[in-house]
């Protein structure tokens, strides 16, 4: 679950390559990790969990091995598959729901956030300042909780999984569209409204044009964050294919549960072979800044009228959709009473002290950064170690597209076949899903690096993992990590998910007070959830701007 | 000579876009200690013949040998054969994120095993030998520390001629070596390269303009993918020389008449101009030239 991902991407610059400040040796320590090993460092995180053989409780290996196998023989029974293609249609009538919410809220709120907007045409500063702020909320809560949340409310209706998924989509892209706006050249706004052109025609003119293509690959992505976090949602029980998925994971009908597995994996890979081809036609930058810099940063161009029409063809599709799925916003207005809520005693202080604060942080922070080690040092290493087989690079590739779309919780239950409950099995379970995210990405910064150094060492007879390692490695060391740093921000808010299995963390507490009624506690454990976020997405942006320092 | 040739073409042919060949049954053989020019205008084929001869191209047709050794079809055997050829390139290549020394140490990335591979990245490796290749090259063992990155544009090529005297190989190609960079710089690189072509090793070194061929052996000239004539240096001198090296650059010539007229007077200063894509004129203060363009 990207879920709550790829907030301030596309702020993110490559750094210039001259000016890279690791001198290597020479200067100050001794032992100074040069670049290219600098992406391996996280790798190091395997070796404990070497350990993860002894957490093994004996039975369920050959259950483990029942799963690899039904992979071949996935069940195509009429009713087993016309199961699977209905909460798959759910499922992605959902993220398209969510994600298009999630689009107007984060423009508008965009709008209202941007700096240059207020100073340019209010000459005020605060109320952007004020409604950036705010939206840091909402953003640090990750959408499942928002999703149980609003289970609890309004019960069990198919808008809950929209609203859920557009609240903290919406305040990410809010951010991304406010950041853009004030990256842009604010002249030719200024010399509009000089003309005294009204404001929202100045705007559209002077800002529309060279933000559509940043926004646009944006939003793409987010589409691609909306389709995981809907089938994450599904495996919370709102509904859609994750349900089904979980639920065959379950009762162990594994032929059934491939059958859902391939049409999602197809589905998401249709979805990001497409968003990769619209942003070639459309040239528009790369995900992340990672790639080559300035390519495609040249406006609108020509394809201009056909991208306007395409998102003007996104409206009729979506009421469609909603109306298919049975989307009613009203039902958010009918608030069931919650149990105790309001009676005496609800809030009770003791209560809440007594939870142990101190070892749910403890882990919660030990679990995200050992997610987020293996999250980014396991593709490096993954792609070197492949990097003389074509073959073995490909089944690389396949493995994170499979673990790209398999929700954090389903990989948690299937360790738990193996493994025991705690903290390193959430690990894995989370860490190895970012670790398809991030290798996907890996892999496109490297398709995008030039193969000029690798070449030229392969040419004096360098073995190709060698090559790979000195040749493409010290171009895409910084990025990646400065990447890496902003996913563990991620990391953090999605640490919930696998509380379920975690038995750890805020995460699990949070889910046991939820099932227990016990309001308070949810409360307090969610706001102090929002105020890590807060406090982890700061520390990560300035590990990623002393990543992306220019010298 | 007792040792086997160290790079030989037979009839050896690239195919290139649209029907017209890169290269075209070029055949070619360097003895080990000569120093061969290889000349000719943008677009001969001289960087394909360079890529084929260090094997990160493979020919169409016809044969490349190395120390009379087809190219091994096993990956070990035919890296080692590989080791033994370096390149200069165009472009350098060098490692920009990397100190000098850990540039240095990547010439020897062939030979090392994946523990030295790391540990190169760590800690300075092998400093006694890479400050001698870097005097060798005249550049301060000081730098050593320094990244690539912070280098100057002379400085940077000097590293990276050291690095391929740190790789030790037998066959030296370059690539236009000498291409925008100013001359008393051209001519001291140039020097340097000459000096360390003596055998068991040799040369070939690939250049657009036909006014640094003093110091090799021998020169080819490559027009449209084709050999148009192998000799020694010294037959280049004297009219007939001249001649057959116009005959080289016919054509490329009149391209650049309309400017040439204006630039007679800069283009003494010679080897400081031109891009390596763009033609240049073929001229300058002592040139082979000289004479006939009067």
């Amino acid at each position: 679950m990207t879920g709550v991902g790829g907030g301030e991407i596309p702020a993110l610059e490559t750094p210039a390559l001259e000016g890279a400040p690791n001198g290597g040796a020479g200067r100050g320590f001794l032992l100074r990790p040069a670049a290219p090993l600098l992406v391996l460092l996280p790798s190091l995180v395997l070796l404990p969990l070497l350990a993860v053989p002894f957490l093994a409780h004996g039975g369920g290996l050959d259950l483990l091995g029942q799963f690899a196998l039904a992979a071949f023989t996935p069940s195509l029974d009429p009713l087993v598959l016309r199961s699977a293609l209905t909460g798959l249609a759910t499922t992605v009538g959902m993220a398209l729901l969510g994600w298009s919410a999630s689009l107007v809220l984060g423009l508008l709120l965009g709008l209202a956030s941007s700096r240059t907007l207020w100073r340019s045409c209010w000459g005020q500063l605060w109320p952007a300042e004020l409604i950036r702020r705010l939206l840091a909320i909402p953003r640090s809560i990750h959408e499942l909780l928002w999703g149980l949340l609003l289970l609890q409310l309004v019960g069990l209706q198919p808008v809950v999984a929209v609203v859920a998924i557009a609240i903290p989509f919406g305040a990410l892209v809010a951010r991304v569209v406010a950041d853009l706006l004030d990256g842009l050249d604010t002249g030719r706004l200024e010399a509009l409204r000089l003309a005294s052109v009204p404001a929202p025609a100045a705007l559209l003119t002077a800002l529309g044009p060279p933000l559509l293509p940043g926004l646009l690959s944006y939003s793409g992505y987010r589409l691609e964050c909306a389709l995981r976090s809907a089938t994450l949602l599904g495996v919370f029980g709102l509904g859609g294919l994750g349900t089904d998925l979980k639920l065959t994971l379950q009762s162990l009908e594994f032929h059934e549960l491939w059958t859902g597995l391939w049409l999602l994996l197809a589905v998401m890979l249709a979805l990001e072979t497409g968003l990769g081809w619209l942003r070639r036609r459309w040239l528009m930058p790369r995900r992340l800044g990672l790639g080559r810099a300035g390519r495609g940063r040249a406006g609108v161009g020509a394809r201009g009228r056909e991208m306007v029409l395409s998102l003007a063809a996104l409206l009729p599709l979506t009421i469609g959709v909603g109306w298919a799925l049975g989307v009613d916003p009203r039902a958010l207005l009918a608030w069931q009473p919650l149990q105790g809520v309001g009676g005496s005693g609800w809030l009770d202080g003791e209560r809440l002290l007594a939870l142990p604060w101190p070892a749910l942080i403890g882990s919660t922070l030990a679990l995200t950064l050992l997610a987020a080690a293996l999250a980014v040092g396991l593709p490096p290493l993954q792609l070197l170690l492949s990097a003389p087989w074509p073959a073995a690079r490909r089944l690389v590739r396949m493995s994170w597209a499979l673990a790209r779309l398999w929700p954090p919780p389903l990989t948690a239950l299937l360790l738990l076949l193996v493994l025991q409950p705690g903290l390193i099995t959430a690990a894995l379970a989370l860490g190895l899903h970012n670790a398809g995210i991030l290798g996907r990405l890996l892999a496109e910064a490297l398709a995008d690096a030039t193969p000029a150094v690798e070449q030229a060492l392969a040419s004096g007879g360098v073995r190709p993992r060698l090559a790979l390692l000195y040749g493409r490695y010290p171009a895409i060391a910084r990025p990646y990590l400065a990447y890496g740093a902003y996913r563990a921000d991620v990391l953090l808010r999605e640490t919930v998910v696998v509380g379920l299995v975690g038995a750890t963390g805020l995460g699990s507490q949070l889910l046991e007070s939820l099932s227990s009624f016990a309001w308070d506690q949810l409360l307090a454990l969610v706001a102090v959830y929002a105020l890590l976020t807060l406090l982890g997405e700061e520390l990560s942006d300035r590990v990623r701007r002393r990543l992306l320092q220019r010298v | 000579m007792a040792a086997a040739a160290l790079l030989e073409l037979r009839q050896l042919s690239v195919a290139g876009r649209g029907g017209v060949p890169r290269l075209e049954g070029v055949n070619l053989v360097i003895e080990p200690g000569e120093r061969v020019a290889l000349l000719g205008p943008s677009g001969a084929g001289k960087s394909t013949l360079l890529t084929v001869a260090n094997g990160l191209l493979a020919p169409s047709s016809g044969t490349v040998l190395w120390q009379g050794e087809a190219p091994a079809r096993s990956r070990r055997a035919r890296r080692r054969q590989q080791a033994r050829i370096g390149t200069l390139w165009q472009d350098l290549r060098l490692i920009e994120e990397l100190s000098v020394q850990q540039n240095l140490n990547a010439g020897r990335l062939a030979a090392w095993g994946w523990p030295r591979a790391l540990l190169n990245l760590l800690l300075p490796l092998d400093t006694a030998a890479n400050a001698a290749v870097l005097a060798r090259v005249d550049l301060a063992a000081e730098l050593l520390g320094q990244p690539v990155a912070a280098l100057s544009g002379g400085q940077r090529q000097r590293v990276a001629i050291a690095r391929l005297l740190r790789q030790d190989p037998t066959l030296l190609l370059a690539d236009e070596p000498l291409a925008s960079l100013d001359p008393r710089l051209a001519a001291s690189l140039l020097a340097l390269l000459l000096a360390e072509a003596t055998p068991p090793r040799a040369l070939l070194l690939s250049l657009h303009r036909p006014d640094l061929l003093a110091g090799f052996d021998r020169v080819i000239g490559l027009r449209a993918g084709r050999l148009v004539f192998d000799a020694a240096a010294a037959d280049l001198q004297g009219p007939a020389g001249v001649a057959r090296l116009q005959e080289l650059y016919r054509g490329e010539d009149r391209k650049t008449d309309g400017q040439a007229d204006g630039q007679t007077d800069g283009a003494r200063d010679g080897a400081g101009d031109g891009e390596p894509g763009e033609p240049a004129r073929p001229a300058g203060a002592g040139s082979l030239w000289a004479a006939p363009d009067r």
